[in-house]
């Protein structure tokens, strides 16, 4: 699903944000990013929805490498990959229901099919009672349900999470990781970045590390070796690079 | 994909292409509301500006609709191009006579008025109103008159002047004039009043699309975060112009309509000086305001130059957002 050979990415500035990563995600699978933050987590999503471009080496995904990938075709990758924000990126003047019908109204469905598959995204996260009501109205955690129903409206087979829980107390947090799992368990395979490693301990999935750029730890397990990031991590909460 | 029949993880093909129009279609309504609903969530600033565009546009298509009024004039008559032929004033009947049929026998004549002397005198006491002192006159001052109409093949400038020329060596006439030279010079004043009209056209339909464009780069800073979060879900530059597209369009259409309101509105104002002017002149004549078909144009003109205005700010600005 996503493939990273020898991909590095030096910002204009001259900062090096990724050097020469190795890195493939299987179709299906569910996987974790972490690292402090400057190490690179938020380039490498970045990259994945094109909003940045490798510098150089190859990033694949869905089969399609995106070095080839030309200006006027970057909506039709995107349109195959649900984001979901730390700030939710909620449009605020209008409702739940046109918020969660964004992806699919740029896609061309029928208002029917739009109605059904907002509402069955809606029920999902637990918010179809609120498609009335306008962003502004709901709690945090509320708009980041609205976020993730954004996101997986459209069924894409990838989801990207950039910190979704960076501003919500542990018990939202596991909800959202919950609902995560849930898409997960029908095939969707998700990258998620965040730095809460309590979170991450909790839960049984691969963790990628990173570290100045580079791709330091990729296991299966939580065991986090690197003692120094773990305290570089934890002290850091909410910030987003 | 290892679970792809079963999953909601699928590759989005997007629907079909009839539904696609369909939604399409939907899509347009929906822009268009929206367009419109942008206008009026700012009414003021924004009746500014249609404002600004509806005066733009007044300018140059009041002067358009002067001059068509102009042209209607002169051109009604420039075909009656009358030539006056003033006799001597110690003429007798008979040599007046002598002198119409001498006229008459002219090839290029297509009809002669024999005005006497004291008919016309009549006539001018009638119409100037000066009735009670020219009864204290003791003889009339006024000499016969004969309006000669040249026949339609005769009446261009130079055959008029080679008419002008015969009439002046026939004896007994006083004095030869051609009417309506001025309404010929009228004419061409006109003509070139139009060139002006033209270029003060083109310069305010320049400007014209400069506010418009100008507002929908406004606009389009205005919903930058809207934008951003728009292409990250997929959308097309397509699909974000078209509201913007609406927006610029609704523009075009209310300052076109409001244009044609300011136009009317003046011509209603004009009417009763023209009519009192038209009147000293013996004359019906009214101005002639925007009929339907002008009416259609200037607003299609209008809504066109608020959609141009619009689609070239919009493309190169929304290339500029791209989301952080």
């Amino acid at each position: 699903m996503i493939q990273f050979a020898q991909v590095s990415k030096r910002y204009p500035n001259g900062q090096d944000a990724l050097r020469n990563v190795d890195l493939e995600i299987a179709s299906g699978e569910m996987a974790f990013l972490t690292g402090h933050s400057g190490a690179g987590k938020s380039t490498m999503l970045k990259l994945i929805c094109l909003m940045e471009r490798a510098t150089s080496g190859q990033v694949i995904i869905n089969g399609k490498n995106l070095n080839k990938v030309k200006r006027r075709k970057i909506p039709a990758v995107r349109r195959d990959i649900g984001m979901i924000f730390q700030d939710h990126r909620l449009l605020f003047d209008r409702s739940v229901f046109d918020n969660v019908a964004l992806p699919l109204m740029i896609a061309g469905y029928d208002h029917r099919e739009i109605g059904r598959r907002v509402r069955a995204a809606l029920d999902k996260v637990g918010l179809l009672s609120k498609e009335k009501n306008t962003p502004i109205m709901l709690s945090g955690g509320e708009q980041q349900r609205v976020g993730i129903a954004r996101a997986v409206v459209n069924k894409p087979p990838l989801l990207l999470a950039d910190e979704p829980t960076g501003n919500l107390d542990p018990e939202l947090s596991a909800e959202i990781m919950k609902l995560f799992e849930q898409f997960n368990q029908v095939g969707v395979s998700l990258l998620i970045a965040s730095h809460d490693l309590s979170l991450l301990a909790k839960m049984h999935y691969r963790t990628l590390v990173m570290k100045e750029g580079r791709l330091v730890q990729d296991q299966t397990d939580q065991m986090f070796e690197d003692e120094a990031l773990k305290v570089d991590t934890m002290s850091e909460t909410s910030d987003h690079e | 994909m290892n679970s792809d029949s079963n999953s909601g993880a699928s590759l989005n093909q997007g629907a079909s292409v009839k539904n696609k129009l369909k939604m399409l279609l939907r899509l347009h309504k929906l822009e268009a509301k929206r367009g419109i609903n942008e206008i009026l969530d700012n009414p003021f600033s924004n009746f500014m500006t249609v404002l600004v565009i509806a005066i733009a546009l007044a300018l140059p298509a009041g002067l358009q609709i002067l001059l068509d009024n102009g042209k209607s004039l002169s051109q009604s008559w420039d075909g009656a191009s009358r030539i006056s032929l003033y006799l001597k004033l110690d003429l007798e009947a008979t040599q007046i006579e002598q002198v119409t049929s001498q006229v008459r026998q002219n090839l290029a004549i297509e009809s002669v008025e024999l005005i006497m002397p004291a008919q016309a005198l009549n006539d001018f006491a009638e119409r100037s109103g000066f009735a009670d002192a020219i009864s204290e006159l003791d003889s009339n001052p006024l000499p016969a008159t004969l309006i000669v109409q040249p026949k339609s093949t005769h009446s261009s400038p130079q055959a008029s002047e080679i008419l002008l020329a015969e009439f002046k060596q026939l004896e007994g006439v006083e004095k030869v004039q051609l009417d309506l030279d001025w309404v010929r010079k009228l004419y061409a004043l006109l003509q070139l009043a139009e060139k002006a009209a033209s270029a003060l056209g083109l310069a305010l339909g320049l400007a014209v699309l400069l506010i418009v464009g100008n507002t929908i780069r406004l606009s389009v800073q205005n919903r930058r975060e809207e934008i951003e979060v728009v292409k990250l879900v997929g959308a097309t530059d397509a699909f974000i112009r078209r509201p913007f597209l609406y927006t610029g369009f609704w523009y075009g259409f209310f300052a076109g309509t409001l244009c044609w309101i300011i136009l009317e509105a003046s011509l209603i104002w004009l009417q009763q000086p023209v009519a009192n002017l038209a009147g000293l002149y013996q004359s019906e004549y009214s101005v002639n305001g925007l009929n339907l078909s002008q009416s259609a144009k200037l607003l299609l003109f209008s809504c066109g130059l608020g959609l141009l205005g619009s689609w070239l700010s919009v493309g190169r600005h929304i290339r500029q957002i791209e989301p952080r």
